[in-house]
């Protein structure tokens, strides 16, 4: 699949412009610092999934002084011909026609336009906080598994309600508040489980992945990587909501459940998060997005397009070089503030500032 | 802009579900056109409305003035069978299938904490209490296949259980007459997992 025109106005700072990358190869757009780069792999990135991989705002996204953005690309997916329209309204709903048909889901988006994204921001996975990890782990399974966006709606939905009747109990359990919160068990621990184990499933089929990965970007084969999958329910989540229902109650919030579990990373046995060095953690979290394209790109039949935002300012040349040969073969749009790796092969530069002249 | 009359009815018009601020200055304007006869008789309808609308005192359904609802006062209905609703709107929807002949029991409205509605918000004390003396032998949760819904059918099940009755909750799957290439995965996998054997009789 490749993306073979973007279209984009008031979008940014491009008040109109138009993108034709090579489909079947490596584009590189070039400019300095802030002048919208980045921009154009965030277009297509919302375009596969709904929103930004900065974490932007629709409104920060829209051009100042526009109410609505418009964002069309045109792909070739498996022979055909796909158009994806998505009007981006700064408040309010926005909406995204695939082949003029309203798209239903984010998983229709997904399959339409498939993206790995990789950028500076991904080390925040291997050093931050739980919840960057199991969000990687969760967007992961809602492209490759096709139940799980419907569970991990149920779960964040049932784990609010009962949070919110867990607040409402002010620490005193009553017989009818009791009777309740069993309903709510049973809802989050059902949901909840499958989750768990969709989750604990792909941290098993990643490992190896990531492993390689890792392996051949560190251009180094001793270097095990392994993640753990740490849940924060022992033994089965409705009856460890069960056990915890005394203490969650006191405490007015939900101990146990997906929300607090957390994947460990390690390289050869150290917690990568707080033992490895800045260039391993740059490394695994690469590895991870690697891995997970790998996953996906299997399960597709064809890769989804790469997007790689500013990475050979974090990396080595060496690593950068082994980051492109590690790459499955597909459509790859690069951005870039620094000169290229020699041995990289762009079928085609972009320069940002005909971007920005254009008005088409 | 608008005078203090007009003004105050854009903002009741714009507080109605589903109306905007456009929807509600053009409702508005709308009004300020038509006949006073007009106006009156729909105001004089919303009154009416609010001040004859009871609930029927065995089912919490709508009914007129203190009676009964249209359901209950039916003798012929069977008062052995009763159907959970979460909402009077809900009896219209399964009224038109022809195929329910017991009666109902309106909960108004289905758990939900995040919008501080527990089983005291509902009318689930009223349906324990029919239970007996209505000589109920089976209960239909028919509350939404939403997650609400199926919470709240999950602790009326638990509640009436014990009580030697019959519990049944509706079945979800596909829309008849559908094609099963535009159900989404998840009604088609409920349909799945509830998928039932085929003998001859059926």
């Amino acid at each position: 699949m490749g993306l073979l025109r973007l279209d984009l106005s008031s979008f940014r700072i491009f008040a109109s412009t138009v993108f034709e990358p090579d489909p079947g190869a490596t584009t590189v757009i070039v400019g300095p610092n802030g002048t919208g780069k980045t921009s154009i792999l965030e277009a297509v990135g919302y375009l596969g999934t709904g929103r930004s991989f900065r974490g932007s705002t629709r409104e920060a996204m829209v051009s100042q002084g526009a109410s609505h953005a418009l964002l069309r690309a045109w792909l070739e997916v498996g022979g055909r011909e796909v158009q994806i329209e998505a009007e981006m309204a700064k408040v309010g709903r926005s909406k995204v026609l695939i082949n003029r048909q309203p798209a239903r889901s984010r998983r229709d988006l997904a399959e339409a336009v498939a993206v790995s994204t990789f950028s500076p921001e991904d080390l925040v996975v291997v050093r931050g906080g739980p919840a960057g990890r199991r969000d990687l782990l969760d967007d992961a399974l809602s492209l490759l598994q096709p139940s799980a966006g419907g569970i991990l709606e149920d779960v964040d939905r049932a784990l609010r309600q009962r949070s919110a009747l867990l607040r409402q109990c002010r620490g005193r359990l009553s017989s009818e508040a009791e009777a309740t919160l069993e309903v709510w068990d049973d809802r989050l621990g059902g949901a909840g489980q499958k989750l768990i184990e969709l989750r604990r499933g792909l941290c098993h089929s990643l490992e190896a992945e990531v492993e390689r990965a890792y392996q051949s970007l560190a251009g180094d084969d001793a270097q095990r990587v392994q993640m753990h999958y740490q849940c924060s329910a022992e033994g089965g989540l409705l009856d460890a909501l069960r056990r915890a229902r005394v203490e969650d109650v006191r405490r007015g919030v939900s101990t146990v459940g997906p929300h607090r579990d957390d994947l460990q990373l390690t390289l050869n046995g150290r917690e990568a998060r707080s033992q490895a060095s800045q260039g391993e953690q740059r490394c695994l979290a690469l590895s991870l997005r690697l891995g997970v394209h790998r996953l996906v790109t299997a399960q597709l039949g064809h890769p989804p397009i790469l997007l790689l935002d500013d990475v050979f300012s974090e990396l080595d040349p060496e690593r950068s070089l082994r980051l492109i040969t590690e790459l499955p073969p597909g459509q790859t749009l690069i951005t870039s503030a620094v000169p290229l790796p020699r041995q990289v092969e762009a079928a085609s530069v972009v320069d940002i500032a005909q971007l920005r002249g254009h008005h088409g | 802009m608008y005078t203090p009359p007009l003004r105050n009815l854009v903002d009741e018009l714009g507080r109605l579900p589903g109306i905007g601020p456009k929807s509600a200055q053009r409702l508005a304007f709308h009004l300020l056109k038509v006949p006073r006869d007009d106006a009156e008789r729909l105001a004089r309808a919303i009154v009416e409305m609010k001040d004859r609308t009871t609930l029927c005192r065995v089912c919490c359904n709508v009914a007129d003035g203190g009676a009964l609802c249209p359901v209950c006062a039916d003798d012929r209905r069977d008062t052995t069978t009763v159907c959970v609703v979460e909402d009077p709107r809900d009896i219209v929807a399964v009224e038109k299938t022809g195929q329910f002949h017991g009666r109902y029991h309106v909960l108004h409205g289905a758990l939900n904490p995040l919008e501080g509605i527990g089983p005291e918000e509902l009318k689930v004390r009223e349906l324990l209490a029919r239970i007996e003396p209505e000589g109920v032998a089976e209960v239909i949760l028919c509350t939404n296949p939403n997650l609400e819904g199926e919470a709240t059918a999950m602790y009326l099940a638990r509640l009436l259980s014990p009580l030697g009755l019959e519990v049944t909750r509706i079945a979800s799957g596909l829309p008849v007459g559908g094609d099963l290439e535009y159900a989404d995965e998840l009604t088609l996998g409920r349909a799945l997992e509830g998928r039932r054997s085929v003998r001859e009789e059926n």
